[in-house]
């Protein structure tokens, strides 16, 4: 019992070294789409609460962390949707939703208005059904979504990579600090002798 | 390790940014500037050391050597550490520019305290004991660290015993690694180049 429970505890704690915290979110429609997880990999466990609140704290919501570190969050308003997810041992991550990546037909500050607003406006220059065109665009945004989210994760995980340069321009500049502290103190003995 | 921004409590990062900047003030003020190579050197040390990830079990470590540093430059850990952990914020992103003052005392504080309790042990004039010494300096230092990073979240707002028993057993792995380095690092300087850690007087004519 106490070697799981240490066990446990094990597996809970060790995405807790010193890693970035990585993650984002992303609008499908009026689904917001995000993910959590570390800058090695691992994806943030299930049930951790993430809680968003619109630009000026008032909570909009809290949902869970899901399966691989993936969460969801269906957008009543066109708002900005700040989320904040904290993972323990000082992870915690905020990020952003603007309100601009939400679609049009969601109202901007009351949630009753809904996709009647944007259809209507739509006929006249759609030849279509009115509930096609909106199921179409819907469509379209899913699979185009669908399409990104790889590009979307490989790009983040190359933002997290540092590269050689960036590891040889910090030694660089230790030693370019060390050389102005070896210098002043040069100068400082020269003009005393 | 590195506490990232937004975690802390306003009270505890100004805190941490006093301390951290009394802390940089003696250790220049008591710097020996004939050593400020050395300084550079650990410096550029910690800096990598964070970022190497060796892959242990089912995670990964990496060093701290905040031991080794705090046995080496004693108060000079303070800038060494501040410089190098400015360098990760800016370029690896590990941290941030706020909680910089917190974690450079985190770290450093317990390199510090180890200069003091270890010291007198890694000059001895046997080799085995200096290793020894070493390794407790080494695991020692992390110890002390995770413990004030668990404080530090603690004061912030996170249980204690929740962040402590947290960071603690995610450290395990790491302070029995950085204890073998830093015994190691200890016997190597002290053959070596025992004027690296200030000890060369103290053993050489026993």
């Amino acid at each position: 019992m106490r070697k799981t429970l240490l066990l446990v505890l094990t597996l809970m704690a060790c995405p807790a070294f010193a890693h970035n915290i990585v993650g984002g979110v992303y609008a499908i429609g009026s689904l917001i789409e995000g993910e959590v997880g570390f800058s090695d990999g691992i994806m943030a466990q299930a049930g951790v609460p993430v809680i968003i609140t619109d630009g000026k704290g008032n909570k909009l919501g809290e949902v869970q962390v899901e399966e691989e570190g993936l969460f969801s969050f269906e957008a009543t308003r066109q708002i900005d949707h700040h989320f904040s997810i904290d993972l323990g041992s000082g992870h915690v991550l905020n990020t952003l939703l603007p309100a601009d990546e939400l679609p049009d037909s969601l109202g901007g500050s009351t949630p009753t208005e809904t996709a009647a607003t944007v259809s209507s406006a739509n006929t006249s220059a759609v030849s279509l059904n009115d509930v096609d065109s909106v199921a179409l665009q819907q469509m379209i945004e899913r699979a185009v979504s669908k399409q990104v989210k790889p590009l979307r994760k490989e790009l983040q995980a190359y933002k997290e990579k540092a590269s050689l340069q960036d590891i040889l321009g910090g030694i660089g500049y230790i030693f370019g600090l060390c050389g102005i502290g070896i210098w002043l103190r040069q100068r400082k003995s020269e003009s005393q002798s | 390790m590195h506490i990232v921004d937004g975690a802390l409590s306003v009270p505890v990062l100004a805190t941490g940014a006093v301390l951290g900047l009394i802390g940089v003030a003696i250790g220049l003020k008591k710097m020996d500037y004939d050593h400020l190579p050395q300084v550079g050197v650990l410096s550029a040390a910690f800096f990598i050391a964070s970022y190497i990830h060796l892959p242990l079990g089912f995670s990964s470590v990496h060093l701290i050597l905040n031991g080794l540093i705090g046995l080496a430059l004693g108060w000079a850990a303070f800038p060494a550490l501040l410089v190098a952990l400015l360098l990760q914020a800016v370029f690896f992103g590990f941290g941030g520019f706020l909680v910089l003052g917190v974690n450079v005392v985190n770290i450093a504080l317990p390199g510090l305290l180890v200069y003091y309790l270890c010291r007198h042990g890694i000059a001895t004039s046997s080799p085995k004991g200096a290793a020894i010494w070493g390794a407790i300096g080494g695991a020692g230092s992390i110890l002390l660290t995770t413990i004030m990073v668990a404080g530090s979240l603690a004061l912030s707002g996170e249980a204690f015993i929740l962040a402590a028993k947290a960071t603690l057993v995610a450290h395990i792995p790491v302070m029995v690694v950085e204890g073998f380095v830093t015994a190691a690092a200890v016997l190597l300087i002290r053959k070596v180049k025992p004027e690296f850690l200030n000890i060369s007087e103290d053993w050489e004519d026993a």
